[in-house]
């Protein structure tokens, strides 16, 4: 095997020594050195925004004066999702699934975006990010370089001198993939340091090793794929044209009918359905804000018993809060049931979508990268529910302020009587139920789970390509 | 069967390289047949080639010449027959035939953005040889390529100047056998006359040469020995005669272009 390395070195130099090679692998390299600075000074200013959008509205919330309890319920607090430190190479879902949301009581909204100006001011090159690049670009530029591997010694006629050194077909196929493999490799360094920085920002060591083993694992594939298409072809202009095809139907292809087939084989019920249903459950529950409504006469019926009471006037708690207690609980409920649901079907279809990687390995490196980088539908999943836990507890928090601390009289005559009104405004104080919301992706080894199947699916792709690889250099005649 | 032993018959008289064709041939092909893209290439070719023997293959354009040397290199497998080097059956040894091989191609294949000595230094690093640039240069001037050009890049090199490269290759492998294909091609009349006096001095020094040529003129002046290949099968065989420093050029041209317009 001592003449792999002689033909890796050759490759390089001829790829040093052409204008044309060079010169496209420096605009890659500087189109990859720059988007990904631009990303990760777009993902660090996000970062900072919306942490320092999270300290103002708790700030906000906790210096709201003395009031109602209920008015702090309706009040509101504002929660971010503080981009994870690898969003910096791969931002995923952030852009499309909304970064803020608005918790109130007896509501689950749903997360709003940014302000537009955040993403105006580059004119729309923000949206290329580094992991776009290097999940489209990248193979383009190995396509460009490596699709004469093979086909060029045969059309140039070097291919029978070359073997007639005692070279094999494998020790041929072998240097050349490793001069592809070394160029694909240092077209990951801009990564290597964007991962770095992410550690150095506490980002999980293993994620970040991770996202660049993933990344390694994708280019490599290419390489395979290339050299494969270069081994078997005749001539160069089909090797080109076949990797292009190629590229158009991992690029745009498969990812478009994943998505298609996705919301086809996994439908969705609208959403105006799926309101009507929800807001008829709600209706059942009846409405927190009238404690006379009908569903409530049963729980007016066993707090008196409980107490052994006559009047709720003579409960030792109040009944209004009891009653928005109690139905903030039950209302949620039935929130959480179709929040549940549509998170679920979500999955389903973002898995179903996923599974188009063994068709195409773009689609399974975004998976995988969006796992790893902790900017995937999961983790936007999670932020909702954290969201929820957030709202609902601080909801409840209020409602039992309202229950323990407002005397039910007071509270019946606040809108008559202007000196009850100012007395069942509770002290601000209770308004430190609210807890702090930092959002955090989740742990490395649940993200690395999540990311297995990409990787399983790009090391079938690496295994089978490198297979046929061999197999084909054991053919390999001038 | 057409022997090129049988064929000779009624052509020159061979006495002159009795004593060479007793010995064990270096190159042997028996009986060989190839198929190549379903088309018969080579049909039932046999000859021997003793040690130091300059043999030529001389036919016309398709006659399957290079298909002969493709097959000692072990790049094409004979559909029947066989073919040995060294008493060694090609495709079961490849390496150790590829090893004792040197095989300058048709066309001069060389790499265009390298020089004279990166081309050298890169196809003799695959063959596992480390020459410093001295061998290089010396290699260089036994083919008169010259010093201000060696270092330049060869896609600025005529088709003579990069066959020269080649030669250098050939004779820095150094190996025991040397298969030329069209090695004279595209040179000038005078670097054909240094080209086979080179042939000659190499198989003074014991290499065997296997040549391919359309050329009659330039084999009937280097070869001991010429077969006549056309259609993929041996026509007919000349032999130097003994005390002669080349073969009856008329003769040799008479049969090729009798062959040729039959």
């Amino acid at each position: 095997m001592n003449g792999v390395f002689p033909i890796a070195r050759e490759e390089l130099r001829l790829w040093l020594r052409s204008r044309l090679a060079f010169s496209a692998l420096l605009v890659f390299a500087l189109l990859l050195t720059a988007t990904s600075v631009l990303t990760a000074l777009r993902m660090s200013a996000e970062q900072q925004q919306r942490t320092g959008q999270q300290a103002l509205a708790e700030e906000t919330f906790l210096s709201q004066p003395d009031r109602h309890p209920h008015r702090m319920v309706h009040y509101g607090h504002y929660v971010f999702r503080v981009p994870p430190p690898l969003s910096v190479v791969d931002p995923g879902v952030d852009a499309v699934t909304g970064q803020s949301m608005f918790l109130e009581g007896h509501r689950q909204n749903t997360a709003m975006f940014a302000d537009a100006g955040a993403g105006a001011n580059l004119g729309g090159f923000d949206d290329l990010t580094a992991a776009l690049v290097y999940q489209l670009f990248v193979p383009l530029l190995l396509i460009a370089m490596g699709h004469g591997l093979i086909v060029r010694e045969r059309e140039e006629n070097t291919l029978a001198p070359l073997l007639a050194q005692n070279v094999t077909g494998v020790m041929l196929c072998l240097g050349k993939w490793i001069a592809l493999a070394g160029v694909a490799l240092v077209l990951l360094l801009p990564l290597f340091v964007m991962t770095a920085l992410a550690a150095a920002r506490g980002e999980s060591l293993l994620t970040s090793a991770g996202l660049i083993g993933i990344y390694a694992l994708y280019s490599l594939v290419w390489c395979s794929l290339i050299l494969l298409v270069s081994a078997l072809v005749r001539h160069r202009g089909l090797g080109l044209g076949i990797l292009a095809l190629f590229w158009l139907g991992a690029v745009l292809i498969v990812p478009r009918t994943a998505v298609e087939s996705a919301s086809t084989v996994v439908p969705a019920e609208g959403k105006l359905e799926t309101d009507l249903r929800m807001q008829a459950e709600l209706r059942a529950v009846g409405d927190g804000h009238n404690a006379g409504a009908p569903q409530f006469m049963r729980l007016r019926a066993n707090l008196l018993a409980q107490y052994d009471v006559e009047r709720v006037e003579d409960l030792p708690v109040n009944f209004r809060g009891v009653v928005a207690e109690v139905n903030e609980a039950d209302v949620t409920d039935v929130l959480n049931k179709y929040a549940g649901e549509r998170m679920a079907l979500e999955a389903r279809q973002a898995r179903f979508a996923e599974s188009f990687g063994w068709l195409s390995p773009v689609v399974a490196v975004s998976a995988g990268s969006r796992a790893l980088s902790g900017t995937d539908l999961a983790t936007h999943h999670r932020f909702l529910r954290k969201a929820e836990e957030v709202r609902f507890d601080f909801v409840q928090g209020l409602n039992r302020v309202h229950v323990e601390q407002l005397d039910y009289t007071i509270d019946i005559n606040r809108s008559i009587d202007t000196a009850s009104e100012r007395l069942t405004r509770m002290s601000a104080e209770n308004w430190n139920v609210l807890d702090e919301f930092s959002f955090e992706a989740a742990p490395a080894s649940e993200r690395l789970t999540r990311a297995a199947p990409a990787l399983t699916m790009l090391s079938a792709w690496f295994l089978l390509l490198t297979a046929a690889v061999v197999f084909a250099s054991r053919r390999i005649r001038p | 069967m057409v022997d090129s032993d049988k064929a000779a018959s009624g052509s020159q008289a061979r006495t002159s390289r009795e004593s060479s064709h007793n010995k064990a041939p270096v190159l042997a092909a028996e009986s060989l047949g190839i198929v190549r893209s379903g088309r018969q290439v080579l049909k039932d070719v046999t000859f021997r080639i003793a040690p130091g023997e300059i043999h030529a293959l001389l036919g016309g354009n398709g006659a399957g010449k290079s298909t002969t040397l493709l097959t000692f290199l072990g790049f094409l497998t004979p559909a029947s027959g066989g073919v040995q080097v060294q008493g060694r059956d090609v495709g079961k040894n490849l390496n150790e035939v590829r090893r004792a091989i040197a095989y300058l191609p048709e066309a001069a294949s060389l790499y265009g953005h390298l020089n004279a000595y990166e081309n050298l230094g890169y196809f003799l690093a695959l063959a596992g040889t480390d020459l410093d640039r001295e061998a290089l240069d010396e290699a260089l001037d036994r083919v008169a390529l010259q010093p201000g050009a060696r270092g330049m890049r060869m896609q600025t090199y005529s088709k003579g100047m990069r066959q020269k490269v080649a030669i250098a290759l050939a004779i820095l492998r150094d190996t025991p056998i040397l298969l030329l294909d069209e090695p004279t091609s595209g040179l000038d009349p005078v670097a054909i006359d240094d080209f086979n006096r080179l042939v000659r001095d190499l198989a003074d020094t014991g290499r065997t040469i296997l040549l391919v040529t359309h050329d009659v003129y330039g084999a009937c002046h280097v070869a001991d020995r010429i077969d006549l290949l056309q259609n993929g099968e041996l026509v007919g065989a000349f032999d130097r005669p003994p005390g002669m420093d080349r073969i009856d050029t008329e003769a040799v041209h008479e049969a090729f272009a009798g062959r040729a317009a039959a």
